[in-house]
């Protein structure tokens, strides 16, 4: 997966590019609009990190001028403003998603996933599993090991997100906005008190431990063979 | 076309202005009406007399019994006028021959000629001859001759000096006029200024108002009842904006506060993880904990961005029909785990649809529950009302009350809980929960719906009432 990033800050520009790399993409950095057009239209990138505020060319008219000629990459725009008129400016000239700063490094890669799994299609699965877990998505079930785990509608819908992107570290905002529909940030540890209760039913009595804390990111789902 | 908008004339200039013109008008009319009669006054005199003399030619005329006695008429005449200067009379036969003539200059024929107008013996003909003007009237009279046609007879009296003492008049009455108006404005302006004094003095004092002098008011009790109105609202003003003054520098200065706590942790705790070679466990340690505070650090930025951009009314609800009930009880899924473990019960009662931002006003109420949630104690519920109040005015309001059991908050605190960065406990500041910024943001966002919260002690309970206008209110 090549992914281009176009940011003039040279801090956020270089921890980008290092945490997608580390996150096993193959990352292309430049500094400004020009190049970053440049960039855009001469080579095949399936995801383009924009910054809206750019020396020379504007994120805003490096996007046109990619639609323009049918590059139809997703684009993830990134904005230190957060205006409504940004959001609808962006979305309108064919942005795909935007992010304003700061954000949480978890989040970004997480939409940058989301993004690019937009593109290839999924099939339905009707059962997710990792390791000795087992989702039967169909008959909403859950066993380890053969056990049956009873879980409540929201626990299972917490397990299944931690499952169908397991590997990736999801940051408190996107589990409490994917389970609960809860978009605003809430300061007080109600998905912490979530993933302990998953935590006690799916994890505690067995081995190994599948889910993981983070701490300052999230929560990630993984078998520890593959870690 | 104006370019702009013009100043207004100054109240001293407007009001001399109108002092001097009033009474311009004020003396000319009454000038006018002396004129008037005084110039009736003398018209009437003269006629009295021409009326009289009149009467004494008739007199004379009917004593003439023959032709031949018409020509001894001159020397009866000057008899009986003798002495009456300024009085010129003319008799003329039907025929038009003049068988008398006193006094100066020649009749003009006109009058002659009014002689068969009805009333020509009662209204004057005014005339000038030789640059003197003459007031005359002219009549038949009937002789004592047996079938003899009556001659006529033309007098008139000199009006010089009627005339010469009116021009005298209305010289001294325009004097009167533009001396009198120029006297009435001088006044005048002399009493603007003085009337307007206690203002030029609310001015002064109000110049004295300043950022750091906000408290400065300015004293109602001194200046007159027309002014006091004025000076009372101006103080209202100033109260006003002491207060959001105010506000804005606690909040500037707590915001600092606020920062400069978690950037001098970050700072020391980075410092000393640098100044010597850790274990690669020390390090992740710290850049957790760092993650943590900066996460935090981002999520107070963020919230105080969403305050600016509602100070300055830029957060514009959208509208979608809903049931805040639902609100809450998607709410309390959220929050149930965590009020489990805390052991507080929640429980929701009630309902109330309204048209307004599903978004905005979860955040909102999700700020109030997560506030509730913290300061329930163990064994505590929290119960949320939901329902329509139709009030006085007849509008409608939808409500949600949220009842947490807990210490009562004193009233005083109660005020401020929903100014930014302000909690009850001050020892509380950076035990980590929240920054002090949530119940602002719910404030923030109910208003921004026209709506508001208001909280208040209860019995071994806080509660907390948010409104917002009902469906079908809004939908205008």
């Amino acid at each position: 997966m090549k992914i281009l990033i176009v940011e003039d800050e040279p801090k956020t520009g270089d921890y980008l590019k290092q945490g997608l790399v580390e996150a096993g993409f193959n990352v292309d950095l430049v500094r400004d609009g020009m190049d970053g057009l440049h960039l855009g239209l001469s080579e095949a990138y399936d995801l383009l990190v924009l910054d809206v505020m750019l020396p020379g060319l504007d994120g805003w008219h490096v996007l046109q001028a990619l639609r323009k000629v049918g590059k139809d990459m997703p684009v993830l725009f990134l904005t230190a403003r957060d205006s409504v008129d940004d959001r609808v400016k962006g979305l309108e000239l064919g942005a795909d998603d935007y992010l304003v700063k700061p954000f949480a490094f978890a989040e970004l890669l997480a939409r940058v996933r989301t993004l690019l799994r937009r593109g290839t299609k999924n099939k339905e699965l009707d059962a997710l599993q990792v390791a000795d877990l087992e989702l039967d998505l169909m008959r909403r079930r859950v066993t380890r090991a053969g056990r049956r785990i009873d879980l409540t509608a929201k626990e299972f819908a917490l397990l299944e997100l931690l499952l169908r992107r397991q590997g990736e570290v999801l940051p408190r905002s996107l589990i409490a906005s994917q389970v609960w529909d809860m978009n605003f940030d809430s300061d007080t540890n109600v998905i912490e008190v979530a993933v302990r209760r998953l935590r006690a039913k799916v994890d505690d009595p067995f081995e190994p431990k599948l889910i993981r804390t983070v701490r300052g990111m999230g929560y990630v789902l993984e078998a520890p063979a593959c870690a | 076309m104006r370019l702009g908008p013009r100043r207004a004339r100054s109240i001293t200039v407007r009001l001399t202005l109108l002092f001097a013109v009033a009474s311009t008008v004020v003396l000319l009319i009454l000038g006018l009406i002396v004129a008037e009669s005084v110039e009736n006054h003398f018209e009437e005199l003269d006629m009295t007399e021409l009326a009289g003399k009149l009467e004494l030619i008739r007199h004379v005329m009917a004593r003439v019994r023959s032709p031949a006695e018409l020509q001894g008429i001159p020397r009866q005449m000057e008899d009986a006028f003798f002495g009456h200067h300024g009085l010129v009379v003319a008799v003329q036969s039907a025929q038009g021959e003049t068988l008398f003539a006193s006094g100066h200059g020649p009749f003009p024929q006109a009058l002659f000629d009014r002689r068969h107008t009805p009333g020509a013996d009662r209204h004057p003909y005014v005339w000038q001859a030789d640059g003197v003007a003459f007031r005359g009237i002219v009549a038949e009279a009937r002789t004592g001759i047996a079938e003899g046609a009556p001659v006529v007879v033309a007098l008139a009296t000199d009006i010089a000096h009627h005339r010469s003492f009116m021009d005298a008049f209305m010289r001294t009455l325009w004097l009167t006029v533009v001396g009198g108006s120029l006297a009435t404005g001088l006044l005048g302006w002399f009493a603007a200024r003085r009337g307007l004094a206690p203002l030029r003095e609310m001015r002064r004092q109000a110049a004295g108002v300043s950022a750091q002098r906000l408290d400065r008011r300015l004293p109602v009790e001194a200046v007159p009842v027309e002014l006091a109105e004025l000076a009372e609202s101006l103080n209202d003003m100033l109260a006003r904006l002491e207060a959001s003054f105010r506000r804005l520098s606690d909040f500037s200065s707590d915001l600092a506060h606020e920062l400069r706590t978690p950037v001098s942790n970050l700072m020391t705790q980075t410092q000393v993880a640098l100044s010597r070679s850790r274990t690669t466990e020390a390090y992740r340690e710290v850049l957790e904990s760092n993650a943590e505070e900066f996460e935090r650090l981002s999520r107070m930025i963020s919230d105080m961005l969403f305050l600016a951009k509602s100070d300055n009314g830029l957060i514009v609800p959208g509208r979608e029909t809903f049931d805040l009930a639902d609100e809450v009880a998607a709410l309390f899924d959220f929050y149930g785990a965590l009020a489990e473990d805390k052991g507080v019960t929640l429980r929701l009662e009630g309902s109330a649809p309204v048209a307004a931002d599903r978004l905005m006003l979860r955040r909102a109420v999700g700020n109030l529950l997560s506030n509730a949630l913290r300061y329930t104690p163990a064994g505590g519920e929290i119960v949320a009302r939901a329902h329509m109040l139709r009030d006085e005015s007849g509008s409608t309001t939808a409500r949600i009350e949220i009842e947490n059991t807990g210490e009562p908050i004193p009233s005083a605190h109660m005020a401020r809980l929903f100014d930014r960065f302000y909690r009850v406990d001050a020892a509380r500041r950076n035990s980590g929960d929240g920054v002090g910024l949530g119940l602002a943001i719910t404030r923030s966002i109910l208003r921004a719906h026209g709506g508001d919260i208001e909280g208040r002690a209860g019995e071994g309970s806080n509660v907390f009432e948010l409104w917002i206008p009902a469906a079908d209110k809004s939908d205008q």
